[in-house]
């Protein structure tokens, strides 16, 4: 099975187009909890402008393969190879974890995370969340950060809010903060976990206006989403999980307007349906 | 001084101003201050024991959680009252048994000789000889041992309580951009565990305060004893006889704990205040929050 873009036909972890090494590439993941398994081996890899969006019904696993990639979970089976670097292990099955901390911390830097709570810290501004990981984990400087953050935040539509505590922001709004604080790392991909699922329809817009404005700056980022049309309009890929394996994959329009399995058609008639 | 110096004489404001400046009254003002002393010399040491004990709880590396879990468990399950009239004493022998293995000559004769604790004069603590207030400093001392210990292990069960209380994904959150586990501690753990804390802490504030009077227990001159030596009726034996005023003494003491506690009260509400910036909850629902 080989990855379908117009972009690059070649093979799965083949370099790309410009001859660089894949920026994210999971490869053969399994992950379980205990005897139940998630992920079944799993192969994705983004080079860099890609937008891949992963799709599935509740429990197929693509959260969780989402947070493999910056190790927030630990597949028990697989390898993770982030710019040409593998994940280092040590152990095996249940007692796998990284061998090095250091790197997966250098890994994580890179990989920005969205997640579908926001998951802003609560005790600090809007500014001061966006500012704190370049500060504390990248060592930047205050003064230039601070003109970053507002700049980003400017970027999101919500230059307005820095001061701000998030509990005083909308949804939306803390979604697009959480954005700008996931480029305030400057990371070579973003991971995005349910960006716009703890949205009403109202709010979500605002959020996929950013998204799909970052899609076009050709930036490099991983979208678990339920939100087929965001899927859609912004992923150059896109994978169907099912039951912890791909089902199938492809380009979106392809994929979405003839699916060939029988687990896709269900599932795109059941959100269709919605 | 030469005015109250006939105080058979005075009458009125002066016989008043006379008594309420005798010297045992000074002793009584004082004695407000050793309270004060012991509550503030006493909460930092609560702090560092709790903290070190809720650590210790929840450390992976078992010999330390196990110490974490037998001082606290140990600690809240003796009733307070035993804990205080055990601390000090097992403390003051402790201390003259390893003084005596240290400094007296060998006497053959062992430490405990019956039911007597006998150690060399040298050993003792204080010396003999000591003046009065070192003896009523080394007294207040081990008091102040005993009420951290004791307020240390409700203290580590609170702090623990709120550490695990702090949301796990502002903590995951911090992990994800990077952070080492020492930077997710001071940067989000510990500025966010404290709106948790503070409840059970204001509590054990309040506890404390009202425990202080265990000091006159311990043999501390306290503002519990100096009240009732002062109320106690005086015969014209005394240079200000009076009837039993122990009443009004006591009522003092309570007016004066009223205030401590209620102060205390407006300062924790403060701080609640403070601490519960950005993280919204039912408390923190008294700031202005949704400004536009």
């Amino acid at each position: 099975m080989s990855k379908t873009t117009t972009k690059k036909p070649d093979a799965r972890h083949a370099n790309g187009a410009d001859g660089a090494a894949p920026v994210i590439s999971l490869r053969n993941i399994h992950k379980a909890y205990g005897n139940l398994e998630v992920i079944k081996g799993v192969d994705v890899t983004a080079h860099r402008g890609d937008v891949i969006a992963l799709i599935g019904s509740s429990g197929s696993g693509k959260s969780t393969l989402l947070r493999c990639a910056n190790l927030l979970e630990i597949p028990q089976q697989g390898d993770i190879v982030f710019n040409d670097e593998p994940v280092a292990w040590t152990g095996s099955g249940h007692t796998r974890k990284p061998a090095d901390m250091a790197q997966v911390r250098r890994i994580r830097t890179n990989l920005s995370m969205v997640f579908q709570q926001f998951n802003l810290w609560a005790h600090l501004t809007v500014l001061q969340n966006v500012i704190e990981a370049p500060l504390t984990v990248l060592g930047r400087d205050r003064g230039e950060m601070e003109e970053i953050g507002h700049e980003l935040l400017t970027k999101v539509g919500i230059g307005d809010k820095a001061d701000d505590y998030p509990s005083q922001l909308s949804g939306g709004q803390q979604q697009r903060a959480a954005i700008a604080r996931a480029l305030a790392m400057e990371p070579d991909a973003m991971l995005f976990d349910e960006p716009t699922s703890a949205l009403d329809p109202e709010l979500e817009a605002e959020v996929v206006r950013v998204i799909k404005a970052l899609a076009k700056e050709g930036r490099t980022m991983i979208i678990v989403t339920h939100d087929m049309k965001l899927a859609r309009d912004v992923a150059g890929h896109l994978i169907f999980l099912h039951q912890g394996l791909i089902e199938e994959q492809g380009q979106p329009n392809e994929v979405f307007d003839n699916p060939k399995s029988k687990r896709l058609q269900q599932f795109l008639s059941a959100t269709a349906a919605e | 001084m030469e005015f109250c110096a006939e105080p058979s004489t005075l009458t009125g404001p002066a016989w008043w101003a006379c008594y309420l400046t005798t010297p045992t009254h000074f002793s009584f003002y004082l004695s407000f201050g050793t309270v004060l002393a012991l509550i503030l010399l006493a909460v930092p040491v609560i702090l560092a024991l709790g903290f070190a004990g809720a650590f210790a709880r929840r450390s992976a590396f078992l010999p330390l959680k196990l110490v974490g879990q037998a001082y606290t468990s140990m600690v809240r399950g003796v009733p307070d009252i035993v804990f205080f009239m055990f601390v000090p004493i097992a403390l003051d022998q402790a201390f003259e048994a390893i003084r005596h293995v240290a400094i007296c000559p060998d006497t053959g004769q062992p430490i405990y000789q019956g039911n007597d604790f006998v150690v060399c004069d040298a050993a003792k603590l204080p010396l003999g000889d000591a003046a009065q207030w070192v003896h009523q400093g080394y007294g207040f001392l081990l008091a102040l041992i005993a009420f951290a210990i004791v307020f240390g292990a409700f203290a580590a069960n609170t702090i623990d309580g709120a550490l695990t209380a702090v949301p796990k994904n502002q903590l995951e959150t911090a992990s994800a951009y990077g952070m080492t586990p020492r930077q997710v501690l001071w940067r989000v753990h510990l500025p966010q565990m404290w709106r948790y804390a503070l409840p059970g802490l204001s509590n054990l504030w309040m506890i404390l305060v009202k425990a202080t009077p265990l000091l006159f227990l311990l043999g501390v001159e306290d503002i519990v004893y100096w009240a009732g030596a002062l109320g106690a009726s005086k015969t014209s034996f005394y240079d200000f006889p009076h009837p039993d005023w122990r009443i009004w003494y006591f009522g003092f003491l309570l007016i004066f704990y009223l205030g401590l506690t209620w102060v205390s009260e407006k300062v924790f509400a403060r701080l609640n205040l403070y601490f519960a910036k950005g993280q919204a909850s039912h408390g923190s629902r008294r700031e202005p929050v949704m400004a536009q």
